[in-house]
């Protein structure tokens, strides 16, 4: 008998790893293809991207404004994903704290020190609002919170639309579909980059510690590897998934306030922009570690801030969405592969064990 | 109120149907032990697949048929992965659901605002449309109504529960290790039932533009494909309990419709939020409120667990 394949049922990171390069490459390889087909000049995009992204200070400083939802909405996914639970909702949870941080910054007048940290507790809490009904169901009564907290994404889309075209509407500029300017805003630091970023990536850090150094961090894994023996051994699972989807709505909630008071400086439709949906990508791209949310959350933000320049080039803005789907299923594919080794068996050891006489053909 | 009362049936009957369709597609995946969470990338391709075939062909079975196949050819390609592959089923869903949404944008780009040049028409069944309030609801409507809440819905009832191929189906659904020891060919039913299944989808997508809502835009199936997830829990995973979750939600649908026609004094924002509350509140109030539900309409066993037969 020579090599077959065998499933091992663990893989090396470094294996996962070259697997996961293969198929991000394939990924982008079929996009360049489909573009190169659609009478387009893969290498003309291709030196543009570059020249926008990593190539230039105005890239970079785009690509940090990115990078601060994404951090914080792909660390919101990965933390539910710790216990075993899909938060597939932080697009909502985003909006509910863009919403949450806008009605504190129109209508509460006040020194920015006061204002905008009040507006980060406003929003953190109505993100964390917006995920306890699906949280006490999925904790409590086991409902799938994959669908319950996805079909709240559109209530809140609708709802921010609805507050921006409607009662908390721009009446001074007339500006369509939006408030006015909010009165504070986070300082910039670098260019267009604000404060949240550098606190995004403090808060990914702290959360890493807190998910793998801590008591907590340990019943929430032990948790998500096994339900009822965490259960046995007396860890109040229940709380603790309770508590984790609070803690992702919460996170989700604040690239919502950072987006408000630090980027976009006032509440429209469309705010969350799918970061909340990219923040998924984020998550399976780490595979549960919020420090991989760091190397993962980068590269969705150059795949967004190439889509920007595709957008440039008559594309519409959902290629970026198409690209960031093939890219997520070629590694889901992948995965799987990285399980499958050529191992080579000797007869003597899987074949029929004889005793005495010949075992028949 | 007699008026009234007709016209919300009418469009109860017409949303739900898109919603029945998807449905009953999922229902065909999640019978067969996997769950297909690319619906809604799904229904967005059938949908601006349907508008594109017609325009080239202004026939609407062209375009149904049309989008059936997109949303097939999108279901192989996710059976390929979960079944084939044995990749993560939920990743493999969301991947899906992205690429169909991104892709159905991209090639739809410029048929944006463009009416449907063919639609569904009414074809009212003699004596029976005149029939006060549900006449025209059931019996006035287009053909493919009837294929919906009718025939598909019977035809899968009766293969699922009376045939010797429907308990195999089933089977594999719940324990495919046993199936497979039976002699059952676990990967090959799987793969086709979800393939069919996704091909309904399509086809959800197709009837949305055909009927419904005949012209394309960007973000059209909002949530359908998420909101027939979901009925499927609360179907129980049964052909009829699909397509009747589905006419529920048809209703819920058309209320919001009739109180921005009528002017009531809500929003229609917060009306347009009605269907996803709803959903919401259908599939967590029966568990909490009734806990018996939770054996009879239990999931197959095996959903969403990908099969090895060299691990057991």
């Amino acid at each position: 008998m020579a090599g077959t394949l065998q499933r091992q049922p663990t893989v090396t990171p470094a294996r996962r790893l070259a697997w996961r390069a293969g198929a991000v490459v394939t990924a982008l390889a079929i996009t360049t293809l489909f573009l190169a087909l659609s009478g387009r000049d893969p290498r003309l995009l291709a030196d543009l991207v570059v020249r926008s992204t990593v190539g230039s200070r105005f890239g970079l400083e785009d690509l940090a404004l990115f990078l601060t939802p994404l951090l914080l909405t792909g660390a919101a996914v990965t933390v539910t994903g710790r216990i075993g639970v899909w938060n597939i909702g932080a697009e909502g949870q985003f909006y509910a704290g863009a919403i949450g941080a806008t009605a504190v910054g129109l209508f509460l007048p006040g020194p920015a020190w006061l204002v905008l940290p009040l507006m980060a507790a406003s929003g953190i809490a109505c993100g964390m609002g917006w995920i306890l009904v699906p949280a006490l169901a999925r904790a409590y009564a086991g409902v799938n919170e994959i669908i319950t907290t996805l079909l709240l994404n559109f209530v809140a889309g609708l709802l921010t639309t609805y507050l921006a075209v409607g009662p908390w509407h721009d009446r001074v500029t007339g500006a369509l579909a939006s408030t006015g300017r909010l009165p504070v805003r986070i300082p910039e630091i670098w260019g267009v980059v604000h404060w949240g970023f550098p606190i995004a990536l403090v808060i990914v850090l702290a959360l890493a510690w807190l998910t793998t150094r801590t008591r907590w961090g340990y019943q929430i894994t032990i948790g998500g590897a096994n339900e009822q023996a965490a259960r046995y051994a007396g860890i109040p699972v229940r709380a603790r998934i309770l508590g984790v989807m609070l803690l992702s709505g919460g996170l989700a909630a604040l690239a919502g306030v950072f987006e408000v008071a630090g980027t976009v400086h006032r509440l429209q439709g469309g705010l969350a922009n799918n970061f909340g949906y990219f923040g998924i990508v984020v998550a399976v791209l780490a595979r549960g570690s919020c420090l991989n949310v760091l190397p993962a959350a980068l590269l969705m933000a150059f795949i967004l801030n190439a889509g920007i320049v595709l957008q440039t080039q008559q594309l519409t803005g959902s290629t970026v969405l198409a690209i960031t789907g093939l890219v997520l299923f070629m590694i889901a594919i992948a995965d799987e592969l990285a399980h499958y080794q050529p191992v080579t068996v000797r007869p003597a050891t899987v074949g029929p064990i004889t005793v005495g006489k010949e075992a028949r053909p | 109120m007699i008026a009234l009362l007709t016209g919300m049936l009418s469009t109860a009957v017409l949303a739900g149907g898109v919603l029945a369709l998807a449905a009953l597609g999922e229902v065909l995946a999640e019978r067969v032990g996997v769950t297909n969470l690319g619906v809604e990338g799904l229904m967005s391709l059938g949908a601006v697949i349907a508008i594109i075939t017609v325009v080239a062909t202004p026939n609407p079975w062209l375009g149904l048929l049309a989008a059936t196949m997109a949303g097939a050819t999108g279901g192989m390609l996710f059976a390929f992965a979960t079944v084939i592959v044995r990749a993560n089923q939920v990743l493999c869903g969301l991947a899906i659901t992205f690429l169909g949404l991104g892709l159905s944008a991209s090639i739809g780009h410029d048929y944006a605002g463009v009416p449907s040049p063919a639609t569904f028409g009414r074809v009212p069944v003699p004596g029976l449309s005149s029939l006060p309030i549900i006449g025209p609801a059931f019996f006035g409507q287009n053909l493919p109504i009837y294929l919906i809440y009718l025939v598909l819905p019977a035809l899968a009832h009766w293969v699922m529960f009376h045939t010797r191929h429907g308990l195999a189906m089933r089977a594999v659904g719940e324990n495919p290790a046993a199936a497979d020891a039976a002699g059952l060919p676990v990967t090959a039913l799987r793969f086709w039932y979800v393939t069919l299944g996704a091909g309904l989808a399509g086809a959800a997508g197709g009837y949305l533009t055909l009927t419904y809502v005949p012209v394309w835009s960007e973000g059209l199936v909002a949530g359908r494909g998420w909101i027939a997830l979901a009925l499927v829990i609360f179907a129980g995973y049964r052909p009829f309990g699909a397509t009747l979750s589905g006419l529920l939600f048809g209703l819920i649908t058309a209320l919001s419709f009739v109180g921005q026609a009528r002017n009531w004094p809500i929003a229609p924002a917060f009306l347009n939020m009605l269907p996803y509350l709803g959903t919401i509140a259908f599939i967590i109030v029966p568990v909490v409120v009734w806990h018996r539900m939770r054996r009879i309409m239990a999931a197959p066993a095996a959903l969403g667990v990908p099969y090895h037969r060299d691990v057991r």
